[in-house]
């Protein structure tokens, strides 16, 4: 009955519906692209979870990764000598280069990191290779690539990828769900320096505090020590980045706030339009008998069907307009994204905004619904004949 | 189902005047009566069903339901009443558009909480015996006018009301149609014992009710 309600006036409820299902797509593909950038900036942190990430300083920093900037290598002998340091890993990351594979295609915008060959855990955890093998020594000119990286340029291991004019073997694929990883290319730390010339430089230092050392007093102190570093302890990383997030997080909420206002307020509208053109109706039910809750449920069932049918079809085409801002900001195919578009539009979150639409929707229906079952039902059917 | 008034007065605010509509109304409505109110427009007619309907209540006065003083009543006490023992038969037949014959037949029903094959059942049988089997599943703006006023009377009757409220049934239909519904109406008052209480204008309804009473100005007078 509802449904045939809602339907009586086509065009307005259909109107009504993709004016919801707007809002639902803007808000889907804006919030699940910036909050997947957010994630991915979040999982940088994890890598070097208890550890200080030396840079240059003045460098400008996202989490844990310098962009630009450079380091004497000799910075690592100086680290060690520092007391209550435990480990020092040099690391050349670099955000900007272009690849080619098989001298066609330049991936955009992805990352190198070149570590010494045999500890590439500092970086990638317990991540293990989907094929082939790490580079073995630091002479080795093999590269390990992330899956999504693979996948787009159809690398497999033993194919000839081009970096900054240099051809390089590819030795392994690795296995990971991390965005950051699933774009990187890994390589020993010489190869790096000569693929960027970077000779004898490296741009961040990973150091590992000893049991006995607290973390903020020893990055405190390599500071003190070498002048033109800056020492970042996993408390002031995450202070570099948290304005950001924060700031990113408050726009979310604004254009959610805004949008589903809006959406509400088109709800309000319509379901008023429905309930005054049929008070004869409401009027008739209320005269035969029908409780003011069955009227309530009446109107507020018509605006939930808006705010669900709205819903259902804003978390598709939301889902797609998603899938589209991450392949122009990324450069990566939209078809790529395909297999995990769960991880950029989460379940959680096409159920959270589902559940946030149908329940707006609710709320606009209140004021009509009432409307609908205050209304003097002698004086509506007096007047209506 | 016995319905009796006293001193029944409703006034109504027209802008800065105050209109009364019915005035000083005593009246008794017996089990299983054909009743006729006969008024020109604007006389109180419809006012005084509303009332005796329980859709409104008075300014002053009281309506008692079977000796009870429905003043006392609760909104859902009053709405059972209008549910399960009053029917409503409007002028303008007050059928939901976007269902069909059968689904307006079986809404009163529905709200009283039947099993929906009950619902189905019964609904199918009302409509046969107004003359509509086929067109069950016709929406209201696919029936013809008399057609319509028949279903409102199956909905009226669909949780066995004692007493059908009908205000002007025969005001919108031609003089052959509105002969088969007061033909209709008659049926259901003497077969079913239902109590039949009309408004109207027609002069066949006036020669064939137990009971006319004139309306005028608010004022009713007891004819036959």
């Amino acid at each position: 009955m509802c449904l045939r309600n809602l339907f009586r006036r086509k065009l307005r409820s259909s109107l009504c519906i993709i004016g919801v299902a707007l809002a639902v797509t803007i808000t889907v593909a804006v919030v699940a692209s910036t909050t997947r950038y957010m994630t991915v900036i979040e999982e940088m942190n994890v890598f070097f979870n208890g550890k200080i990430v030396v840079v240059a300083r003045g460098v400008f920093i996202i989490q844990a990764f310098p962009i630009g900037g450079a380091l004497p290598e000799s910075v690592v002998d100086t680290l060690k000598d520092i007391d209550t340091v435990e480990t020092v890993v040099p690391m050349l990351f670099n955000l900007n280069f272009k690849l080619e594979s098989e001298g066609t295609q330049p991936f955009p915008f992805d990352v190198t990191i070149g570590i010494p060959a045999g500890n590439w855990s500092v970086l990638v955890g317990s991540t293990t290779l989907k094929n082939g093998s790490w580079p073995s020594a630091e002479s080795d000119s093999r590269v390990v690539v992330g899956p999504s990286l693979a996948g787009q340029y159809n690398v497999t291991v033993g194919s000839i990828i081009e970096i900054e004019k240099h051809e390089l073997e590819v030795s392994g694929i690795m296995e990971t769900r991390s965005a950051f990883l699933s774009r990187s290319v890994i390589m020993p730390l010489k190869l790096a320096q000569e693929t960027f010339r970077y000779p004898m430089q490296v741009n961040m230092v990973i150091v590992t505090p000893d049991e006995k050392a607290d973390e903020n007093e020893l990055s405190d102190r390599i500071e003190k020590e070498i002048s033109y570093v800056m020492a970042l302890s996993d408390h002031e990383r995450n202070e570099l980045t948290e304005p950001i997030l924060s700031q990113v997080e408050t726009w979310n909420r604004g254009i959610k706030s805004v949008l589903f206002f809006l959406s509400m307020v088109l709800v309000t509208v319509v379901a008023v339009m429905n309930v005054s053109e049929r008070r004869k109706d409401f009027a008739t039910l209320i005269a035969i008998g029908a409780s003011r809750g069955f009227i309530v449920r009446v109107v507020m069932t018509e605006t939930f069907l808006i705010g669900l049918f709205g819903g259902l079809i804003g978390l598709v085409f939301g889902t797609i307009g998603a899938l589209w801002l991450g392949s122009t900001y990324t450069g990566i195919p939209i078809t790529l994204f395909f297999p995990g578009v769960f991880e950029v539009v989460p379940l959680s979150f096409m159920l959270q905004i589902l559940v946030s639409t149908v329940t707006v929707s609710c709320i606009a229906g209140v004021i009509p619904s009432i409307a609908a079952t205050r209304m003097n039902i002698t004086e509506v059917l007096r007047a209506e004949y | 189902m016995r319905i009796k008034t006293e001193d029944l007065t409703r006034k109504f605010r027209v802008g800065s005047s105050k209109i009364t509509a019915v005035s000083m109304i005593n009246l008794e409505i017996n089990e299983a009566e054909f009743i006729a109110i006969v008024g020109p427009s604007g006389s109180g007619k419809s006012t005084l069903l509303n009332l005796i309907g329980l859709n409104d209540q008075p300014t002053y006065g009281k309506i008692f339901i079977d000796d009870m003083d429905a003043s006392l009543l609760g909104n859902g006490e009053l709405r059972k009443i209008r549910l399960f023992r009053i029917g409503f038969v409007f002028q303008t037949f007050n059928l939901l558009p976007t269902l069909n014959a059968l689904e307006n037949v079986e809404l009163p029903m529905f709200l009283a909480g039947k099993s929906q094959k009950e619902q189905r059942e019964k609904a199918g049988r009302l409509l046969e015996n107004v003359g509509l089997r086929n067109r069950l599943y016709h929406r209201p703006k696919e029936l013809s006018i008399g057609e319509m006023q028949r279903v409102a009377i199956a909905r009226a009757l669909a949780n066995d009301s004692e007493v059908i409220i009908a205000d002007e049934p025969t005001g919108e239909l031609d003089s052959k149609t509105a002969k088969e519904i007061i033909g209709l109406l008659y049926d259901i008052n003497r077969n079913h014992k239902t109590t039949v209480i009309i408004a109207t204008h027609d002069e066949k309804i006036v020669e064939i009710a137990d009971t006319l009473y004139t309306i005028r100005d608010g004022k009713l007078k007891l004819e036959h």
